[in-house]
């Protein structure tokens, strides 16, 4: 087996008294979807955090493809290849939809260099291609030049995976992708999720339980921090701990 | 002011086409033209004119550099006084002590106002919405306080470098090998001219390149920006570091044409007094900010006599910030857009202040 995309070693996370996630060590191989599952509190977010740049670990180490990532900043780490996408919308509500994606599929054309600072900015005309591709992608072009703030709940949540995907990421992390969808929509999320999962890896933090037994092929349960069990979704479902973990019992 | 009309109304740059239309680079141009000719006829009506529009565009390159990061980037700077001010000190020493050459003088105050700026921005930029503005307010003191004190001669075992709260008087008229007479005010007058538009043309420049548009997209969602991929502390630091370059440009195009830098450049007065030429004028437009500048300037011209000019000025403020909370250039835009929608929107402020407030 080749080695995992992703790797955790006794991944700590601590904020003063409390341990958001405890000692977590998990692998995550390259390619098709991947699921971290837990009651509310778990510490699956902070995980996402912290593969993302946006906290430090306090201990353990983070490898994505081998080298270490743990406390890089986040810029860095999209670079190598991983973004993710959030549960609240976290976009530029006042841009088009075509400027929000636009300004990713522009992050990895733009740097310091005379050219950035003296042409007009459409002479980026491939990233506003790749930007509308994008956009088709999730099923945005026809909106394209609405404003991010005026699009429909759906739109957003798709605009808001469209502008992780404009990194072009070897590692998507999306964070509850369809809270809060009727069925409908979360079907059209659901079949996009496995588009991108194509070429790309993806980990998911999903509360709906048929989404992820039906298109996870492993899972990752969380309880308190720490990591309760890991396996396939017939192996979790069967789980003892987590069914404990989620009926609140001992 | 008419043509001021003609810029185009998308101008906090959220659209594709950038922050200014045809329509508006006419604007820009029209305007340089007829402040051309308005300098020798002002001049020759009543030649205290010309000064005041020195005063008016050195003023109005400040109040630019200043939106440039204050309304386009979201970078709250409440001591952009102090680029304004080692500009100028820097432009008043060399000339002091070494020359008084313009093709020297002027880049050395763009450098001083770029290191400074480049300084201050480092260590503010961690920090963000009041926090920035209290660190950059603090640091700007620091420099006040510098200059007032005069501690560089402390440090230095000399008598006097910044001429303590004195300041440093007296100052040569700067030259240009001999090619343009600057001791002529109209001269200077058309020098400043020349380069308050340069300036503008480039920041409108910067604002619309791939540059500029990241420093918008920080403006909206900084946090995004970084997990999208970009070392957003990077753009803030160098986006500061050129708003400080015409910042510095401005206090050497000042401290010359006053003879006399003083302490006073530096001081929080300034910078507020900057703030509020940037509300005034509209926020995130550049060219509103240069207009509020112009108001600022020649209220505080014609009213300076008056004890409590500040009052004027702040009734003033208040007024625009409820009947045009986008400034000047927001009501000059609506105005030219959809008058009658414009004139509207007042007496609905207005029927609301009455119901809300005089209630």
């Amino acid at each position: 087996m080749s080695d995992p995309l992703l790797r955790t070693d006794s991944v700590t996370k601590r904020f003063g008294k409390l341990t958001a996630v405890s000692d977590v060590s998990l692998s995550i191989p390259e390619g098709g979807i991947s699921s971290i599952i837990g009651p509310n509190g778990a510490g699956k977010t902070t995980l996402f955090n912290l593969f993302t740049g946006k906290h430090a670990p306090t201990e353990g180490s983070i490898e994505f493809r081998g080298e270490e990532i743990g406390g890089l900043s986040p810029h860095e780490i999209v670079s190598r290849g991983i973004v993710r996408s959030y549960q609240i919308t976290n976009f530029f509500s006042e841009l088009s939809a075509l400027e929000n994606v636009r300004l990713a599929t522009q992050a990895d054309r733009t740097g310091f260099g005379p050219d950035d600072f003296l042409r007009h900015h459409a002479s980026l005309s491939d990233a506003a291609d790749e930007a509308e591709a994008v956009l088709d992608r999730v099923g945005l072009l026809d909106v394209a030049d609405q404003t991010a703030a005026n699009l429909a709940y759906g739109q957003r949540r798709h605009l808001e995976i469209g502008i992780a995907l404009a990194t072009d990421p070897d590692l998507l992390l999306m964070d509850e992708p369809t809270a809060g969808m009727g069925p409908e929509q979360t079907n059209a999320t659901v079949s996009l999720i496995e588009d991108i999962a194509e070429d790309a890896t993806v980990v998911l933090i999903e509360h709906d339980m048929d989404i992820v037994m039906n298109i996870s092929e492993r899972i990752a349960v969380m309880n308190k921090g720490e990591l309760i069990a890991r396996g396939t979704p017939a192996e979790i479902s069967e789980n003892e701990a987590v069914q404990r973990a989620y009926l609140g019992g001992e | 002011m008419s043509l001021l009309d003609a810029f185009d109304p998308r101008e906090t740059g959220s659209s594709t086409d950038g922050i200014l239309s045809n329509r508006g680079r006419f604007g820009i141009l029209a305007l340089i033209a007829a402040l051309a000719v308005l300098g020798p006829v002002a001049s020759a009506v009543r030649p205290f004119w010309l000064y005041l529009l020195i005063q008016i565009l050195v003023f109005a390159l400040l109040a630019l550099s200043l939106d440039f990061v204050f309304g386009y980037a979201g970078l709250l700077s409440f001591g952009h006084a102090a680029m304004f001010g080692t500009g100028g000190y820097a432009a008043a020493l060399l000339i002091t002590h070494v020359t008084a050459n313009a093709l020297v003088v002027l880049p050395a105050a763009v450098l001083t106002g770029v290191v400074v700026a480049a300084f201050i921005g480092w260590f503010s930029v961690r920090a963000r919405g009041i926090y920035f503005a209290m660190l950059t307010l603090a640091f700007a003191q620091i420099f006040y306080v510098i200059a007032f004190a005069d501690l560089p001669s402390t440090l230095l075992g000399v008598e006097t470098v910044t001429g303590g709260d004195n300041g440093i008087v007296g100052l040569a008229t700067l030259e240009t090998f001999g090619l343009l007479d600057l001791s002529d005010r109209m001269n200077y007058y058309f020098l400043t001219l020349g380069l308050v538009a340069l300036s503008l043309l480039s920041i409108v420049r910067l604002a619309n390149s791939p540059f500029g548009r990241v420093l918008q997209g920080v403006r909206e969602n900084e946090d995004r920006m970084a997990f999208i991929g970009y070392d957003v502390r990077r753009y803030k630091v160098i986006g500061f570091a050129i708003s400080g370059g015409f910042a510095g440009l401005a206090g050497g195009l000042y401290v010359p044409f006053q003879s006399l830098a003083q302490p006073q450049l530096l001081n929080w007065t300034l910078s507020g007094e900057l703030v509020v030429m940037l509300l005034l004028g509209g926020l995130g437009t550049l060219w509103g900010p240069m207009l509020g500048a112009g108001v600022v300037v020649l209220l505080e011209e014609q009213l300076s006599g008056f004890a409590a000019w500040e009052v004027i000025l702040g009734s003033v403020f208040v007024v625009v910030v409820i009947f045009a909370p986008r400034g000047i250039a927001g009501a000059l835009v609506s105005l030219w857009e959809d008058p009658e929608d414009a004139i509207g929107n007042v007496r609905d402020a207005l029927a609301n202040y009455r119901e809300k407030v005089m209630k």
